[in-house]
């Protein structure tokens, strides 16, 4: 009698679990399938009862503000639920600042007795963006690492030197017009001052922010001279050899804008 | 209370709350917030489901428990069943390009319908904050009202999650760090000087940056011991930026190599100095430039 019960009751726990799983599959689904059309719905719905979304909401935006990082799309897939296991895919795509990027990634969560282990096992990862040329090598080391964090950590750092890079070049372009040219936009790595009075002369500043394997970003700047043949008869003072070493004093001595600014202001006659 | 992982968020008294790792009591004995150990529930299911085999009940009483245990399950089983089958109701009508509204379906069947839409964009969130933190991005709970607040730094290396450090946050006059699971040797005030006033995502930034190295180097550390049987650790310190490790190497007769590894960059894993000393030749120095 008692076992027919205990019986009973096991079933009965096997199909709740099921049924909640088919529920949250069918809900997921909903969400990512519809999206647009839930969202619509929501919104009257949203005003007669929505006090602990907006909450929840409202964490997430300023969570992510701080966090840099904007996630666009989420799609969470459970392969594997237990009391003691869970095996999920994720794929995530957004931006950091300019620099678009997706990823796919499996994470396992095991609960043992006092601590629960949770491990990256697979990742792919796809970055989008002008920027990112040099960016290969880092995101293959990952990939092989699964090293998660350590991408976005690095990309949140990466950002911020090509915003400021962006930034400056923008600005002395907009400052300078007549002499300052982006030949590949204000997000490349390239800026050259030439003047309309010294036709043939013309500073290349390659400014490349470098990323090594194990995500340290380290930006520099090299200077470039072109001069035509028949003025290096009047370089005595030897500009066209030393200049790329004394652009690099010049670096340490007042910084990158300062530096920029000088040499544009030599051509500025 | 042994610590455990931050694994999911709650949802209690409307409000989304987070796990922690640690408990952090206040001196005046009251909490901050609510935890639920992860670890409590555990047990509560598990008695709930087995616990009730007790050797010296009786065993009509035992019978009695089972039944209404049962009868418990077959209600809940038959609730989710019914929420089940609105959902797919809705997912139906979506997919279908229907109107969720018509004259055909009853009030009450309506209000179900809402209900899922909501637990749907719930769901969404609740996935959005997770994906967050997998990332490795900062947690942020207010607490007492808005007067403070409390970050997590989730640390991970080479995909794997390790230590979780939380740190709260009293914002009534300046910001100022009230309670804190940071080791002590962590430069933590010296962050604080630097960043904490004038630029709070930097100062989140840097200490993301030195605990996730932190992290690493002592998993490193322990992945060493773990995995590589010729090598004894000597030394190590809290911080983990100093490792001497006594290293067996193969030659005709095997010699005694002692390693002293320097971490100069705290917010890096890997050393900037090596040292060798082995028995018998001179010492050998390793600096990594910069």
């Amino acid at each position: 009698m008692e076992q027919k019960y205990e019986e009973e009751i096991q079933m009965l726990q096997q199909e709740i679990e099921m049924l909640e799983a088919e529920q949250e599959e069918t809900l997921r689904y909903i969400f990512m399938e519809h999206g647009d059309r839930l969202q619509r719905e929501l919104k009257s719905v949203y005003k007669e009862r929505g006090g602990a979304q907006k909450h929840t909401l409202s964490k997430l935006i300023t969570e992510t503000e701080i966090n840099g990082i904007t996630l666009n799309e989420c799609f969470v897939k459970t392969l594997h639920k237990s009391e003691r296991k869970l095996v999920q895919q994720l794929r995530l795509a957004g931006h950091c600042s300019v620099l678009l990027f997706q990823v796919e990634f499996a994470v396992t969560e095991i609960q043992e007795d006092d601590a629960l282990l949770r491990r990256v096992t697979e990742l792919n990862i796809v970055v989008d963006g002008v920027e990112f040329k040099d960016f290969s090598a880092f995101v293959s080391r990952v990939e092989d690492t699964k090293d998660l964090t350590l991408l976005f950590r690095t990309l949140r750092t990466f950002s911020e030197r090509c915003e400021e890079r962006r930034q400056t070049f923008q600005h002395f372009q907009e400052k300078y017009p007549d002499v300052v040219s982006l030949p590949e936009g204000c997000r490349s790595e390239l800026m050259i001052i030439r003047s309309p009075q010294l036709p043939g002369i013309s500073m290349t500043i390659f400014w490349k922010i470098d990323v090594s394997m194990e995500g340290v970003v380290k930006p520099s700047l090299e200077l470039l001279l072109k001069m035509p043949d028949q003025a290096r008869e009047f370089d005595t003072k030897k500009v066209m050899e030393n200049g790329s070493d004394y652009f690099q004093s010049l670096l340490r001595v007042l910084g990158v804008e300062a530096s920029i600014e000088g040499l544009i202001r030599t051509v500025c006659l | 209370t042994t610590p455990v992982h931050h694994q999911d968020v709650l949802t209690l008294n409307d409000h989304v709350w987070p796990k922690w790792q640690s408990i952090i009591m206040h001196s005046d004995g009251t909490h901050s917030l609510h935890f639920w150990v992860n670890r409590v529930l555990g047990h509560l299911m598990a008695l709930e489901r087995g616990g009730m085999g007790q050797q010296d009940q009786h065993d009509s009483q035992r019978l009695e428990m089972l039944k209404a245990r049962a009868v418990t399950l077959r209600a809940k089983r038959d609730q989710i069943k019914q929420q089940t089958d609105v959902v797919k109701i809705l997912k139906d009508k979506i997919s279908k390009d229907l109107p969720l509204e018509d004259d055909a379906a009853a009030a009450g069947g309506f209000i179900e319908q809402q209900k899922s839409m909501l637990t749907a964009w719930r769901m969404q969130l609740k996935d959005l904050q997770r994906a967050h933190h997998l990332i490795g991005g900062y947690e942020l709970v207010e607490c007492k009202e808005g007067k403070s607040v409390c970050v997590s730094f989730h640390t991970a290396f080479e995909g794997v999650y390790l230590e979780t450090y939380n740190m709260e946050l009293d914002l009534t006059r300046t910001v100022q760090i009230s309670r804190h699971n940071i080791p002590p040797s962590f430069p933590l005030e010296s962050f604080a000087k630097q960043n904490l006033q004038k630029d709070f995502k930097a100062f989140l930034q840097t200490l993301s940056q030195n605990l996730n190295a932190l992290a690493a180097r002592r998993r490193q550390v322990c992945l060493l011991k773990e995995l590589v049987g010729s090598v004894e650790v000597m030394e190590s310190n809290q911080l983990c930026n100093i490792l001497v490790l006594m290293c067996t190497a193969q030659s005709e007769t095997p010699k005694a190599v002692l390693c002293t590894l320097e971490y100069g960059d705290l917010s890096q894993c890997l050393p900037t100095r090596v040292s060798i000393e082995c028995e018998g030749t001179t010492h050998h120095n390793l600096t990594e430039p910069g």
